[in-house]
């Protein structure tokens, strides 16, 4: 089955998937490079006449749009670009740091009960809107609302099953003589890992970094019902964008979601093998 | 911390292994307790209460016994029929997702040229952020965006329609929205599992006379088992959760018509300030999805906890 070649048939089908696949994505580009004439054109523009970048820096200087005579976005997203990069950058490096002990401690000494990790696992099924409640109600109690702190320990405390399991599979990979060898060889455990386990395990570090950077950056409802007037993420100021303005700003509302998926795009296809590691807790290895 | 010389492994030196372990685990486990445990007992506190932001500190709260839940689950509808419709949703969108995926997968068994490329861009859609897959698709579904455009184009005029002004359009928008995000992961995970499928029995049996048809069925698919059980569980523990894509869509209108047991939740504590109330709901969920889980995992226990001591 592994040699046969696709017949046409099959080439027209994989033809339209990757229509259907791709189209979404073309389009949100092609919304985001939109001057404000073709916005809410009817019938809709597919391709801008003359693309223009407007809509991006609108983003950061609401006055942009000026030169064309529409009124502005009220509120620029700077602030929520840089909420986004903060909470998901030490968020992301925070989980990745504990989990990779958890990981270690677990695979190398494992607490011998088995019912762990599904506890853990059974932690990722809950609905974010359920956990969402008493955390909105404890923080507001310890000023923890509307904080990146708050923010941030959330977003940790969801993603380090993510973080655990994945790199749990990486260490799981790994023969246990190599570390052995370098105990005999008289270093401490800690030291043994340190040295070798990590090391060893450099590239599976780093594609759980970018998974849990994946799902950090892409977290909305925590940042949405946490954030009031000192926080923003870019998530929440697109949902923000729009509801305020009723549609009307179409191309900068594409613009702020192009600015959003880039990374992760980017991110993506660079982990692409591992992705359903993560996933899947790394139940499925590839 | 003292060391103390090891007990129990004939390598190494230092802390026992027990003690490796507690250290190694103890930071994990400290965040769980305090960010996870510690807001369940909340909420299961609440939730027995009529607390509400008005009332101040928690602890001024009034118990009213089961009150909150015999009312979700005998008088609230809303809440009933949010719960059948997510998991409605979430079975259609996991049984199309996976004929989709494991369709594109036996097609990526084949050769063909660029195929490194195709692969890579029909990842694309799990790479993005779901609210961004919301929007995209909130503009797709316009009355006058492409989809009616493409619509019009084909049906005619009377083709066009619109899609969030109805109940089962609306539905369909997010289904739709929610098949085209994910389809890509049961790809992802399906090919790697047809990858793994051992060529000597598939070989055989084509010598002893079986038409592709039964390959597949009798000698691919019981290999593949396992690994589609994984796919589905973990997918049907995300499914559950449906929020971001509907919120952009729809905000679970047109009325209630597509709330999802989350977007209900988050109306109630955040829209209505019911948080007492709010928190009965989310800890029914909680259990519920509890139970679920694993009953969902118990079949592949052993496959997910492979590689452990």
């Amino acid at each position: 089955m592994h040699d046969k070649k696709l017949s046409p048939v099959q080439t027209v089908i994989m033809g339209l998937a990757l229509i259907i696949v791709l189209f979404p994505v073309f389009w949100i580009l092609m919304t985001a490079i939109k001057p404000p004439t073709d916005w809410n054109a009817s019938p809709a523009i597919w391709v801008p006449s003359e693309p223009t970048f407007v809509n991006f820096q609108t983003l950061f200087d609401p006055e942009a749009l000026g030169k064309y005579g529409v009124g502005g976005v009220s509120q620029p997203a700077t602030r929520a670009v840089f909420g986004s990069l903060l909470a998901t950058i030490v968020s992301t490096t925070l989980s990745v740091f504990i989990g990779l002990f958890s990981a270690i401690g677990i695979s190398r000494y494992g607490n011998n009960s088995k019912s762990t990790p599904l506890v853990i696992l059974s932690g990722r099924m809950f609905p974010p809107a359920a956990i969402a409640v008493p955390f909105v109600i404890i923080f507001s109690n310890i000023g923890l609302i509307d904080s990146y702190t708050g923010l941030i320990a959330i977003y940790v405390a969801v993603t380090l099953p993510f973080s655990t399991w994945m790199l749990k599979s990486f260490v799981d990979d790994l023969p246990r003589q190599i570390e052995e060898a370098a105990m005999i060889d008289g270093r401490s455990k800690l030291a043994a890992h340190l040295t070798v386990t990590i090391p060893l395990i450099k590239g599976g570090l780093f594609a759980t970094t970018m998974f849990i950077f994946i799902l950090n950056w892409s977290e909305f409802m925590f940042a949405l019902v946490l954030s009031y007037s000192n926080i923003s993420t870019i998530p929440v100021q697109l949902a923000k964008y729009v509801t305020a303005t009723a549609g009307t700003l179409y191309g900068v509302q594409a613009a702020l979601a192009v600015l959003a998926m880039i990374p992760l795009v980017i991110v993506g296809y660079l982990i692409q093998g591992h992705l359903a590691r993560g996933m899947t807790f790394g139940a499925i290895k590839q | 911390m003292t060391q103390t010389p090891s007990s129990t492994s004939p390598s190494g030196k230092g802390l026992s292994n027990k003690a490796i372990a507690r250290i190694f685990t103890v930071p994990g486990q400290v965040v769980s307790v305090l960010v996870l445990v510690m807001p369940l007992l909340v909420a299961l506190y609440m939730s027995f209460t009529d607390w509400s932001p008005t009332r101040g500190s928690l602890f001024d709260a009034f118990f009213v016994g089961f009150e909150n839940y015999s009312e979700l689950l005998v008088y609230d509808t809303r809440f009933i029929y949010a719960v059948i419709r997510t998991f409605l949703i979430s079975s259609v969108c996991l049984c199309l997702e996976f004929t989709f995926g494991l369709g594109l997968a036996v097609l990526f068994m084949r050769k063909f040229r660029g195929k490194s490329v195709l692969f890579s861009a029909f990842l694309t859609p799990m790479m993005i952020l779901p609210v961004v897959v919301g929007y995209i698709f909130w503009m797709l579904f316009q009355s006058n965006g492409p989809i009616n455009q493409m619509l019009e184009f084909c049906f005619g005029a009377e083709a066009a329609m619109e899609w969030f002004k109805h109940a089962p359009t609306a539905i369909f928008a997010v289904i739709i929205t929610e098949v085209w995000h994910w389809t890509p992961l049961f790809f992802l995970i399906l090919l790697s599992g047809l990858n793994s499928v051992p060529e000597n029995p598939v070989r055989a049996a084509v010598i002893l006379g079986a038409n592709p048809r039964q390959v597949f069925w009798r000698v691919v698919m019981p290999t593949l088992k396992p690994v589609i059980i994984v796919a589905f569980v973990i997918r049907a523990m995300e499914v559950i959760k449906l929020f971001d894509e509907v919120y952009m869509l729809t905000r679970g209108g047109p009325g209630s018509s597509t709330e999802t047991i989350s977007l209900y939740i988050y109306k109630l504590a955040f829209n209505d300030f019911q948080l007492a109330y709010g928190a009965a709901a989310a800890f029914l969920v909680l259990v519920g999805s509890l139970l679920l889980v694993h009953m969902l995992l118990a079949p592949v226990r052993d496959q997910l906890l492979e590689g452990d001591n």
